[in-house]
């Protein structure tokens, strides 16, 4: 499965109304590609804090479902997010983690999250942690966890490769006005 | 900065609905932080950069939002200001302990003693200076500036040595 398939996939299995904050580069281009809409919050800069951004999101909105689409580069960046999350427990936040042991965005050089054990330290930092590779699972797990309460991480095991999305083409205070506006609701 | 003073500001600032007080502590605000400490409204993070992508998910939830940490940690935050804060245009006020302020601090903050107004002056955050007579016009000047959606510093000089 690769990147555009599997957001195909997330964003098919939650409600319309669910946040989502996307990670920078390709991530946050093929989910603008899949569905454009307000309740996404595309950071298009500032690599590896679209869990901190979830993170904030989803401690004042405890009655929202708060995904976060992550990549495994953007993860890597921020790994003292986990412990914060961690700490924090939100029972609202999914954080996605589209893993190809890549930086597809720049290239696909390599990354190491297929030498080191990701689930394992999301799990030392109280997360509840979902492995996945195949489409099925991705469609049954999504329907799994809307049970169970967070913070939750779902790892989608992802090959590099597919078109390239094209950028997001919105002003970044219109994708922060529309998401604040779809936030009140 | 005296102990009293810093714990007003904490006071006045929560008071002035900013709800929030996320970062990475400094040993120049340690009485502001352990107010904020006391009643509950202070979030530790392992780094700036990680403090500031939490009160922007803050303030897109219309939750106020002050980050504090070092000039060091300041330095660090500089691409995550301008590619997250500046872009999106997010209000939140910065609050930086000065360290290198004084010529005889230690060695490691000398640099960024030095360059820090330069920084400031070159990413266009407008700034204020806190002082114990003027704090509660700069808090009051910092309130608003988020109140029109633009993000500002608060700088807190470091006045002694241990």
């Amino acid at each position: 499965m690769i990147r555009k398939k599997a957001i195909a996939i997330a964003v098919s299995q939650i409600e319309y109304h669910d946040r989502i904050i996307s990670a920078n580069g390709f991530i946050s281009r093929d989910l603008f590609a899949t569905v454009d809409k307000s309740p996404n919050f595309y950071m298009i800069g500032s690599m590896g804090l679209a869990s901190s951004i979830g993170l904030g999101v989803a401690l004042k909105n405890p009655r929202r479902k708060i995904f976060v689409f992550d990549g495994d580069g953007n993860i890597l960046m921020n790994l003292g997010s986990l412990i914060t999350i961690g700490i924090t427990e939100p029972k609202n936040l999914v954080h996605v983690i589209f893993d190809n042991s890549s930086h597809e965005s720049t290239g696909g050089q390599p990354t190491v999250t297929n030498k080191i054990q990701l689930s394992k330290i999301a799990k030392s930092a109280n997360y509840k942690v979902f492995q996945i590779k195949t489409k099925n699972q991705l469609v049954k797990i999504f329907q799994k966890i809307k049970s169970i309460s967070g913070p939750i991480m779902v790892i989608v095991k992802i090959k590099k490769g597919g078109v390239i999305s094209k950028r997001i083409n919105i002003e970044p205070t219109k994708i922060k006005n529309r998401f604040m506006i779809s936030l009140k609701k | 900065m005296k102990e009293v003073i810093q714990r007003k500001i904490f006071d006045y600032l929560l008071k002035n609905k900013i709800y929030n007080f996320v970062g990475v502590p400094d040993s120049t605000m340690k009485y502001f932080i352990e107010q904020g400490l006391k009643c509950k409204k202070v979030l530790i993070t392992t780094r700036e950069d990680e403090a500031i992508g939490i009160a922007t998910g803050f303030v897109l939830s219309q939750s106020n939002s002050l980050v504090f940490m070092q000039n060091a940690g300041f330095a660090n935050s500089i691409s995550t200001i301008t590619s997250l804060v500046q872009l999106y245009q997010i209000p939140m006020i910065f609050l930086i302990g000065w360290r290198g302020f004084l010529k005889n601090d230690a060695p490691e903050h000398t640099k960024i003693g030095k360059i820090q107004p330069k920084l400031l002056q070159a990413l266009s955050l407008q700034s204020k200076i806190l002082n114990e007579k003027n704090w509660k016009k700069s808090c009051d000047w910092a309130l608003t500036l988020i109140k029109k959606g633009k993000p500002c510093a608060l700088i807190l000089i470091r006045d002694f040595i241990d």
